[in-house]
């Protein structure tokens, strides 16, 4: 169990919103330090005499990525984990127009919506007009995605929750050491720009915050990657396939069909024989043909082989949603479904009779044999369904 | 105000602190910064004091104007911080000065039109990417979301592509 996030305030909405109090001063308190509370200092960013925006927003996204992935290192959060419960999914072509009309609104008015916040504390007329706009701009895009044509771009390139470790099959750690290393050479970068454009009024750049700044985000870089060699490290490992039971399988392929995909790799001859109810044949050299990666990250990828997989078959792991391979793959499915339980005892507990009417219920549908009644539950109810999505959709498991 | 403003932070300093915030909000709350979410729900209110069917069958709204209170909500709490937070820095270093902000030869009218349109832009934008600035690039780029690096690359390109056709608002 990790130690972070802390629970009290992710399962009481009232006590979050009591912290959101504070996080906001903290919030508001360094963007009106960082001088965003004058939209004219935002604006020099991009005419490119003071680079401030790419020093405060770039410092502020290395420190928090440095520490996150250390505190993950040393198993204190599951980096993934939290990410899953904190961002959102990864929507990747309306988040790019949304950018560039973002960097288009910013020049324009002068603020971002947050900065807008401290720019109307510090009296700032413009400010509040900014804001105004950001209201009817809402309403504008609700109003188009009415619309089918840009509901359907609204919802595009939809990779479910996807993060750079996983883009480029890298532990966390080494991402946030290059997260450090591009960060600071693009504040080396910025600064020559300024000298070159601005010429004498460059803004200065004092060497000891500076020193504390980069030394800071390559030392705490440097500890996580060390961290790596902990064996508590939780270490937001490149993805590895998990593991699915025979009970659970059948479970979810009965209960919840629409939470799975079950890809059959044992070859075509051998799935054509006889298969999981639902399950695709597809020949293991194919699955990375198939796609995965544009699937919703709400589903699970079940893989069949003939027996255990081991490894997940090339392309499998792009699949956005966990990717699962079945333990003792269709042998044991074979030898758990295709065998008729055997009647249970009176008195039996309420888990085992559910259980056994499970496994009578998977029989009869694979062979058509009904079994031996199962002995009723006690009032007699069936199995209660899952709820939707409960069965392991979700974003993380 | 009387006397002279202090100057800004250094740019890295504040940086930093603006990443600890951020960091302390992931680990205690659970959640991220943002601000744009208040701007999407007083839409949803706005429109929905005007046309109630309308917003009830707005997909953007339809959750929103459901909710018996839409501004006891995470975000806009968060929003009478940051105005708090801004406020008490702005005052300690006498940078509490009412006006508008534009540059020396810009008229008044069109400065305030032009923050308009930009807030209009923001506001489409904070839409298709599910956040603004705050709540998609810094929140989900601390935690390596890919979605929100694109975004915040996009960020730049966008502002440098258009600076060139705001240059009379700020010079």
């Amino acid at each position: 169990m990790t130690l972070f996030p802390l629970q009290a305030a992710v399962q009481n909405p009232n006590l979050a919103m009591a912290l959101a109090v504070l996080a906001g001063f903290g919030f508001g308190f360094m963007l009106e330090r960082a001088g965003f509370g004058d939209a004219r200092k935002l604006l020099r960013q991009f005419f490119g005499t003071e680079m401030v925006m790419l020093k405060v927003m770039f410092s502020a996204v290395a420190t928090a990525v440095v520490l996150t992935s250390l505190l993950d290192g040393v198993g204190l959060l599951d980096l993934r984990a939290l990410g899953n419960l904190v961002t959102t999914e990864t929507f990747l072509w309306p988040m790019i127009a949304g950018g560039l009309l973002i960097g288009a609104g910013i020049v324009f008015s002068g603020y971002c919506p947050g900065t807008s916040f401290v720019g109307m504390a510090s009296g700032k007329l413009d400010a509040v007009v900014t804001y105004a706009g950001v209201v009817v701009g809402q309403v504008v895009a609700a109003e188009l995605e009415r619309a089918a044509p840009f509901k359907r771009f609204f919802e595009s390139g939809a990779k479910g929750h996807l993060y750079l470790y996983d883009v480029f099959g890298v532990p966390a750690a080494v991402l946030a050491l290059a997260v450090a290393a591009v960060a600071i050479g693009s504040f080396l970068f910025g600064e020559w720009v300024e000298r070159k454009l601005g010429g004498d009024g460059a803004p200065a750049s004092p060497a000891r915050p500076r020193r504390f700044a980069f030394g800071a985000f390559a030392g705490v870089a440097l500890a996580a990657v060390a961290s790596l060699a902990l064996p508590s490290g939780a270490g937001a490992a490149p993805r590895a396939a998990g593991s699915i039971g025979v009970e659970e399988l059948a479970r979810r392929v009965f209960e919840s069909p629409w939470s799975l995909r079950v890809l059959d790799v044992r070859g075509a001859e051998a799935c054509g024989a006889a298969r999981i109810p639902g399950a695709e044949c597809v020949e293991a050299a194919e699955v990375a043909k198939l796609g995965l990666d544009a699937e919703a990250a709400s589903r699970d990828l079940v893989l069949v082989g003939p027996g255990d997989l081991g490894v997940p078959p090339e392309g499998a792991l792009a699949f956005p949603g966990r990717v699962l391979l079945l333990t003792g793959g269709f042998d044991a499915w074979k030898s758990w479904a295709l065998t008729a339980p055997t009647p249970l005892a009176d008195g039996a507990p309420a888990a085992e009779r559910e259980a056994s009417r499970l496994r009578a219920g998977v029989h009869a549908a694979m062979t058509g044999v009904k079994a031996a009644a199962v002995a009723p539950a006690a009032g007699g109810a069936a199995p209660k369904r899952k709820k939707a999505g409960a069965g392991g959709g979700g974003c993380g498991g | 105000m009387p006397k002279e403003p202090k100057p800004h932070w250094n740019p890295y300093v504040a940086g930093i602190g603006l990443g600890l915030v951020l960091t302390a909000t992931y680990l205690v709350v659970g959640r991220g910064l943002g601000a744009s979410g208040p701007a999407l729900r007083a839409a949803a209110v706005w429109v929905a004091a005007l046309a109630p069917v309308h917003a009830a069958t707005t997909p953007a709204f339809t959750r929103i104007v459901a909710e018996p209170h839409p501004f006891e909500n995470y975000y806009v709490f968060l929003a009478v911080g940051t105005l708090l937070g801004g406020f008490v820095s702005a005052y300690l270093a006498g940078r509490v000065q009412p006006g508008v902000t534009k540059g020396p030869t810009a008229s008044l009218q069109w400065r305030l039109w032009a923050a308009l349109f930009g807030g209009v832009l923001l506001g489409i934008g904070a839409r298709l990417a599910r956040g603004c600035a705050s709540g998609q690039a810094l929140t989900g780029g601390g935690l390596l979301s890919a979605g929100s690096w694109a975004f915040m690359l996009a960020i730049f390109g966008g502002g440098y592509a258009t600076v060139w056709f705001a240059r009379r608002e700020w010079r």
